[in-house]
């Protein structure tokens, strides 16, 4: 073995370890949180794998994918209608439910990812503004605004329910799945592609990239995770809703994750999960009243300070010695 | 056929009303390539002006208006001065993320300030109205429609005959040609920031006049304005009038002849149809489309 090879499983081996770490400490700490906060953690898990999902359209191909909420409302609720009208497994239901968005997803994305930029922002988020109205006047299938409920436990619930420990391992295995993924894709010569789309769609479709097929299938990829990940949010819920479970905020909260902790890398979303995650738990704790207030503070903050997210910044600022934030600042005002 | 009428009548008046609320966001769009995911919060900030000037000194709403316009024309400025300015060569999703943190902080900032109650500016003249045939068309909506058409106009012969509106579209087209033509970027561009502002405000208050409101209700006016905006094409002023009748007819005579609230499914499907097909808006020249887009 060549020392380049030598030196780039090392590399490789790096992130392994660390994961494994993390999920060693992840399962120690199960143990020991009192039930509150083993739901806050799993929630922390949750956003690791949506944000993680996100970066593959959004960070790596750079398509801003503003409607990406409709991917977990459509698997969370393709979970409940199995799960409550044909009396489907969770297990089963979760499988599908992915496989589901991901289908819904190649059906949008070929004529919207022909749209760029805002545009295309704008469709997406047009897209799950108007699957939440479906689900609304659906009511015979959806239970429309009034909510609908999966069976968690009795003789009609195939799966009994999880407890906030079988949830806490579930959104850790979504997460690891995620990151699994990310990694992959990150790594590979799609993931290749799909950055070459980011940086100019003409020259890669230049170079034989089949761009229509690489961007339908990020987006197919992204849709996927998020759907399992609402069909798991919407078990651990029990009751839903259409307003919240298509709502945009979930979207907004997984661009903040991806765009603050640096998109286009696997390390950004999931240090952009945990930041955001902690500091708007630890806002609603203390500031009851004004954490919105504060958090929109706080994005303003960093978005203008370090546009390119935490993880892009400190590795720019190692290569060219130069950790200022006005230099940083420089790069995109006017 | 009476009903249809009315139907009509209403769905005209309630364009106006959006084509104001999208005017604004066109411009912004249209001129700077933001998408300012604020602007339904500017809507609501204008309604509560007009409302404490009311409540406070008895001001009427149509002139309470400009009072709502002159404060969001300064609170829109110093956004764009200070904040948006700093990002604006950035990627799509940070402009669209900084704009959404400015919507959190101006919604829950008049959460803490006004509560999350409805509330509503009452005249003494509110509920009246005059027959047109058959039809019933109520005063306010009237005169808030009109006031729609001439800010429209007027805005239009602002940007097209004073040189300042000359500076803003020659920034909106070549902002560096424009720079080296001695044309101050930064504050162009805060100015039209300030101008989609104060015609947001002045929407707001319009709609203060007819219909409750509450900070809850922002997001919606901003998706409005989306909806209206691409329907039109970028930055074309009377495109964002055209926009707002026909939005507010399908949505008037969705209403009317669907049951539920299938009508906003259908304006959503309506702009995700004009984005695949026309994507440069139904009125007018693909004007904005030669620019590029990052």
């Amino acid at each position: 073995m060549s020392i380049s090879t030598q030196m780039k499983t090392r590399r490789s081996l790096i992130p392994i370890a660390l994961t494994l770490v993390a999920v060693v400490l992840a399962l120690v700490l199960k143990s020991h949180l009192p039930g509150g906060e083993l739901r806050a953690v799993a929630t922390i898990f949750m956003f690791i794998a949506l944000s993680q999902a996100w970066n593959i359209i959004g960070g790596f191909t750079g398509y801003a994918s503003f409607g990406q909420v409709v991917f977990f409302g459509m698997g969370g609720y393709f979970t409940a209608v199995v799960m409550l009208k044909w009396n489907f497994s969770f297990w089963l239901a979760l499988v599908l439910s992915g496989c589901f968005a991901a289908l819904f997803a190649i059906l949008i994305g070929q004529p919207l990812l022909k749209l760029k930029g805002h545009y295309f922002a704008i469709a997406t988020l047009g897209v799950a503004e108007g699957m939440r109205e479906v689900v609304i006047n659906l009511p015979d299938l959806t239970g429309g605004g009034a909510g609908i409920s999966v069976p968690i436990a009795g003789k009609f619930a195939k799966t009994q329910y999880l407890g906030d420990g079988g949830f806490y391992l579930l959104f850790l295995a979504l997460a690891i799945f995620a990151l699994g993924i990310g990694t992959l894709v990150s790594r590979n010569k799609f993931g290749y592609g799909l950055r070459a789309i980011h940086q100019n769609e003409d020259a890669a479709a230049a170079v034989g990239i089949n761009t229509v097929r690489s961007k339908v299938m990020a987006y197919a990829l992204s849709a996927f995770i998020t759907g399992i990940v609402g069909a798991s949010y919407v078990f651990q819920q029990i009751t839903i809703f259409p307003e919240r479970l298509f709502d945009v905020e979930i979207t907004v909260l997984m661009i903040m994750m991806v765009v603050i902790g640096g998109s286009g890398t696997v390390l950004g979303p999931l240090v952009g999960a945990l930041g955001l995650q902690f500091v708007s738990e630890y806002l609603r704790q203390h500031f009851t009243n004004a954490h919105t207030f504060i958090l929109g503070g706080i994005i303003i903050v960093a978005v203008i300070l370090i546009p390119q997210g935490a993880v892009n910044y400190l590795r720019e600022g190692r290569r060219t010695k130069d950790y200022s934030l006005l230099t940083n600042i420089r790069k995109y005002r006017l | 056929m009476d009903t249809f009428l009315q139907v009509t009548a209403y769905g005209l008046l309630q364009g106006g009303l959006l084509a104001l609320v999208a005017v604004g966001f066109s411009l912004v769009w249209g001129i700077m390539n933001i998408v300012n995911l604020s602007h339904g919060a500017f809507v609501i900030l204008g309604a509560y002006i007009a409302w404490e000037m009311q409540s406070w000194i008895g001001l009427d709403p149509f002139l309470g208006m400009f009072v709502s316009a002159a404060v969001l024309f300064f609170v829109g400025y110093f956004f764009q001065r200070f904040l948006i300015n700093l990002i604006v060569n950035g990627p799509v999703f940070i402009t669209l993320l900084l704009t959404f943190g400015i919507n959190m902080i101006l919604i829950q900032g008049m959460n803490l300030l006004f509560t999350a109650d409805f509330r509503s500016i009452q005249t003494s003249y509110g509920s009246n109205s005059f027959e047109f045939g058959n039809v019933r068309i109520p005063l306010v909506r009237l005169l808030a429609f009109l006031l729609a058409i001439v800010i429209t106009f007027a805005l239009v012969a602002f940007v097209k005959r004073t040189r300042t509106g000359i500076s803003i579209m020659a920034t909106g087209m070549d902002r560096g040609a424009a720079r080296l033509m001695g044309i101050q970027a930064r504050h162009v561009y805060a100015l039209t920031f300030g101008i989609s502002a104060a015609l947001a405000g002045m929407a707001g208050t319009m709609i203060a006049t007819i219909e409750t409101f509450d900070p809850s209700k922002a997001g919606k006016f901003t998706l409005m304005a989306f909806v209206v905006a691409v329907l039109g094409g970028l930055g074309n002023m009377y495109g964002a009038l055209v926009g707002g009748l026909m939005i507010g007819l399908v949505e008037s005579w969705a209403g009317q002849y669907l049951s539920g609230t299938w009508v906003n499914a259908i304006a959503f499907l309506v702009l995700i149809i004009v984005l695949i097909f026309r994507p440069n808006g139904l009125v007018g020249k693909a004007f904005y489309a030669a620019r590029v887009e990052f």
